[in-house]
This record gives structure tokens, sequence and C-alpha cells, in this order.
């Protein structure tokens, strides 16, 4: 028996065992709910305004909603903009500064960037926390151990089955909200579906965390909470990083600068990981929704290409770790 | 003799504590112990005895911490012999969201059955155990006898060479009971080797050409049952075994 061909047939035969064990606890379908519940919310927006012009690179892209306009604020050069963005089906309607196409980014960017970015990929891992403890638990693991199987492989295989699962959810809601989006306003802005990767990628890092802790202590109270936990210390790092880079922060000592600079780099960047996206709809004209962020780009110093090898790097090696750690476990 | 299991001075220690540095609690000393090919072969002892943890160590569940052991003739690292074992506990944990037949597909792909000869196996093995009309019942609305006599079909899915029956009638009916004595007398005419793990000398005595007793981590008897009974006076024997509490407390893990 080749070891090879049997740890694929191994990481295939966990990954539909997992999806299985999703449509079982009913996961599958809450996600699906919940994107149904996005969808909806999609399909009952209605943008109306004026279309976006040809911009030059150095004009100032300030708009302001006519109901605000004033004729001092016209005389500084303050453009108007007859922008209306209307919610639920007419329910709720408001006046924006902003054309038509933009109104629908920032739509956008608050759906995939912020809702499923941060509260998405928290619930996601908060409900997933408990498929590799469960797995774990030693009177349901041991016959599959004494299965010709590698362990490495069942490991990465239960991770994978997650992470598809995940991705699969991902791409639904990417993929019915943008649908519905361009149906009721008519703007079908293709830079959206990047949030499938980057929502991914964000799990996918996370969850390897989730599966280290998961090995360690077969505990999905510690799973959950060590993963929360270790997701706030990211965004913390990162920001603290931007902040002390971009901004160029005095007074720090070389000490705290280099652990700065080494916690950045070793740890998952999730805060990068949305400016991604952001970039990608063109976020910084319409809003700034992380000045740490714009202060880095703009002294050079954002590599985001960079910045999702390292994030993947701790993934590999944090999966690595956890594969040593079961491989070496008495059971 | 060909041996299915050679255990050559198994040490095994637990650790417990944080991180494992902790205390160290012995679960055996010192085991040697041939498993010969073609026999059904009993290890019996009184729980807590360290019956379940050499047949860890034989499945490479865990580690030995002193000694070698020799598994259908390759070393432990040599995983593909896995392949060639069956292996039924006493308390299964099945995924309870499969069905029967999905369990069976799902162990009998992990165990390298070839995808056109599974579904026949799986079908030929419900029926065998009796649950051929449950197969697509999942298995949470089993109950405990019916778990066990799917746990028999998933250890012979691969027609094993070794079979492993760790406590296998803890919770078994009188129709799964009798299925086990069957499919062991029938692997035996078949020439396979059967380690049938017990603490319930009836059932030992019952199925095994030989037996190893084994008592707080040691080997204190090898043979067959017949010399182990027999008085040398002539008579019957009893073999009593008395653990001290402390003992007891020492070998547990």
């Amino acid at each position: 028996m080749n070891s090879l061909p049997t740890a694929i047939r191994t990481v295939r035969w966990m990954v539909r065992d997992t999806f299985r064990q999703s449509l079982a606890s009913k996961l599958f379908w809450l996600m699906l709910a919940l994107t149904a519940l996005c969808t909806l919310f999609c399909l009952g927006i209605r943008v109306t305004g004026d279309d976006e012009k040809p911009r030059h690179p150095d004009q100032l892209p300030t708009y302001m909603p006519r109901s605000e306009a004033t004729p001092e604020v016209q005389a500084e050069g303050i453009r108007v903009v007859n922008g209306e963005v209307s919610l639920g089906f007419g329910l709720f309607t408001f006046e924006v500064g902003k054309h038509r196409t933009d109104s629908v980014r920032l739509i956008q960017l608050w759906l995939a960037g912020v809702l499923a970015d941060t509260v998405g990929v928290l619930l996601a891992l908060i409900w997933t926390a408990g498929f590799l403890p469960t797995f774990l638990e030693p009177q349901a693991v041991t016959v599959l151990l004494a299965k010709p199987a590698p362990r490495w492989a069942l490991l990465l295989g239960k991770y994978l089955g997650v992470v598809l699962f995940v991705a699969l959810h991902a791409l639904f809601f990417v993929g019915a909200t943008w649908v519905a989006i361009g149906m009721s306003t008519g703007v079908w802005d293709v830079a959206y579906w990047l949030a499938v990767p980057l929502l991914v990628i964000n799990f996918a890092v996370f969850f390897a965390f989730s599966v280290f802790l998961a090995v360690c202590t077969r505990s999905t109270v510690v799973a959950v909470f060590g993963t929360l936990l270790f997701w706030v210390l990211c965004w913390a790092m990162n920001l603290t990083h931007h902040h002390m880079v971009g901004y160029e922060v005095q007074g720090v000592t070389p000490l705290s600068s280099l652990s700065v600079e080494v916690g950045y780099w070793v740890l998952p960047k999730p805060l990068d990981l949305s400016g991604i996206f952001f970039d990608a709809l063109r976020a910084s004209d319409y809003s700034t929704p992380i000045p740490e962020l714009e202060a880095m780009k703009a002294r050079g110093q954002f590599h985001p290409e960079l910045s999702v090898l390292a994030s993947l790097a701790f993934a590999a090696a944090v999966l690595a770790a956890a594969a040593y750690e079961f491989r070496k476990t008495d059971y | 003799m060909n041996c299915a299991a050679v255990f050559d001075q198994i040490e095994k220690t637990y650790t417990t504590g944080l991180l494992g540095y902790g205390t160290g609690v012995a679960a055996l000393r010192g085991v040697t112990l041939n498993v010969p090919t073609g026999q059904v072969f009993g290890l019996l002892g009184p729980n807590r005895a360290g019956k379940t943890t050499l047949v860890k160590l034989l499945l490479s569940l865990a580690e030995p911490t002193a000694g070698t052991i020799t598994r259908l003739g390759e070393p432990l690292n040599q995983r593909r012999t896995l392949g060639r074992i069956g292996y039924m506990h006493e308390n299964h944990a099945f995924p309870r969201y499969l069905s029967a037949s999905e369990l069976l597909t799902f162990y009998g792909g992990l165990s390298g059955i070839a995808g056109e000869h599974l579904p026949g196996r799986v079908d030929h093995l419900l029926t065998r155990v009796g649950l051929a009309d449950r197969r697509s019942e999942p298995i949470a609305r089993f109950s405990k006898g019916m778990v066990q006599r799917l746990g028999l079909a998933q250890a012979l899915l691969n027609d094993p060479d070794l079979l492993i029956l760790d406590e296998p009638t803890e919770g078994l009916d009188l129709f799964g009971r009798q299925l086990l004595r069957q499919v062991v007398r029938e692997l035996k005419a078949a020439g396979k080797t059967v380690l049938l793990v017990s603490h319930v000398l009836n059932e030992v005595e019952e199925l095994c050409d030989t037996l190893a007793v084994l008592v707080a981590g040691t080997v204190v008897y090898t043979g067959s049952l017949a010399t182990l009974t027999r008085d040398p006076a002539g008579g019957k024997r009893s073999l009593e075994v008395a653990l001290k509490p402390l003992y007891q407390k020492e070998v547990a893990a």
C-alpha cells in the first residue's frame, strides 16, 4: 500500500464525512438560512443617484447629499450628489453624498468586509469548533486510528473538510448577495467576488489554531474561547503595528518595536485581509474604514501579498504542530 | 512458530500532570508474549490489568515506553499491516449522524477496500450481523447490542488476518453473542488469528486455544486453559487473583 495514495484517500473520505457531519448538525441549513436572510436584505435595496464620472487622480473625492449642501459648502468645492439609498423594499430611505456605484460598493463593503469577514467568520469558528474535539474523543477515534490511514491525513482531512464547508458557504453568500444586489441596483461589480478567497483564508488561518487547541486539549470550550481570544490578539497586534509604523509613533523602546514587528509578521493578519478587500472595492474613494491601514499605504509599507503569505505560513506551521501532537498522543 | 503478534519486554508508563511531565503510572511491566498465527488467543485478566493497553500498543494507538512489538511479521511503524487487522472494542462511539451502511462504507474506504468491492462487502456484512433491514437508519436509533454488532461488522470489513476483540460481549445481545462465536470459529477454520481480550473466564474457555493471564501489567501465565486448570495431583484447580488496593490504583491508566 503506497503511502501517498493512502493519505489522499484518507483526506477524501474525511472531507466527505465532515460534510455529512455538518448536514446532520443542521449547521449547513443554519448558514444557508443566514445567507438567505442577507440575500433578501440585498433584494430590498434600491440605489438612485448620479452615475460615476471619470475622476482625475488628484481630485478631492468629497461629495455631499443635496439636502445638506448649503451654498457656503458648495463654494468650498464640495460637490453635490443626488444620491438616495432605500432599504427594506422602501421601508427606510436616506440621502447619501455618493455616486450610485460607490453607494453599492459601500453596502458590499459592509456585507462582506464587515458582516461576513468579522461576524460571519467568528460565528463559523464558534459553530465548527466542536467538530475536532468530537472527532478526537478516545471512544470515537480509536477505531479510526486502528485503520491503515496516517494520523496526519485524518487530521488534515477533517480540517480541509471544515474549510471546504465554509468555503462553499462563502461562495453561496457572496454569489447570492452579488446577484441580489445586481438585480436590485443594476451594479454588477466583480471585485466583490474577491471576498470569497479572503473570507476562506481568514477562516482557514484561525481554524488551524482552533484545531491545534482541540488536539492539545480535546475540549470544545477551550477551542472556542481560545480561538476568539487569539483572534482579538491578532487584530490588536495588526492594528498596533500599523499604528506604530503608519503614524511613526515616537518614544517606543527598541524592544517594544521589535516585539510588535515580530508579532505582526508571525501572527495572522486579519486587518490586512480586510484591507485587501477594501482596496478591491476602492473603499478609500468613499470612506476611510481603517485609518491605520491608509497611513501604512501612504508610507508604502503595506505589502498585501506578503501579508497573505505570512498568514498562510502561520496556518501551515500551526497545523503541522497539531499533526505532530496528534501523532504522538496515546489513545 | 509463526506469530501474528510478538511482544518483547514491553513496558508502558502513562505520564500524568501538565504536559505529561507529572508522575508516571506503570500499566505494563516487561510483558513478553507471542500470539501464534491461526489460533484463537485469549488475553485474560481482571479489570485494569493492562489488557487494553497491550492491544492499544499492538494497534499503534499508543507508543510503548520500552520493548519491541512485531505485528504480522513487521515492526509497528509499518502502518500498512493495520490494513490486515480488524478491531472491535467494547465501547464504540460511532458517528451518530451516519447510517449503518454509510458507516461501513466510510470505514471500508479508510481501510483501503477498493470502491468497486465496497458496496458488496457492506451488504454482505450487514446481512451477516442481522442489520440489513436497518441499513439506512441513523446509528443514533440503534440499541447498544446493534451498535456492537455493527462494530463487529466494521472489524470484519477488510477480511482481517488478525481480528482483535476487546471485551466483545459487553452489551452484546444473545444473537450477537452467538454470531460472535460463529465468526471466531470460522476465522480459525480459515487459518486466521483471533486475539480475544476478556475478563470473563467462560468466554475465553469456550473459544480460545491458548491464553495469557495478565495481572497488574505482568504476564503471570501463558499456555493452554487445560494446563492452567489442571491440578498436578490430577484434579481441577482454580486461579485466584487478588489485587492490593494500592497496586490497583497504580495500574489505573
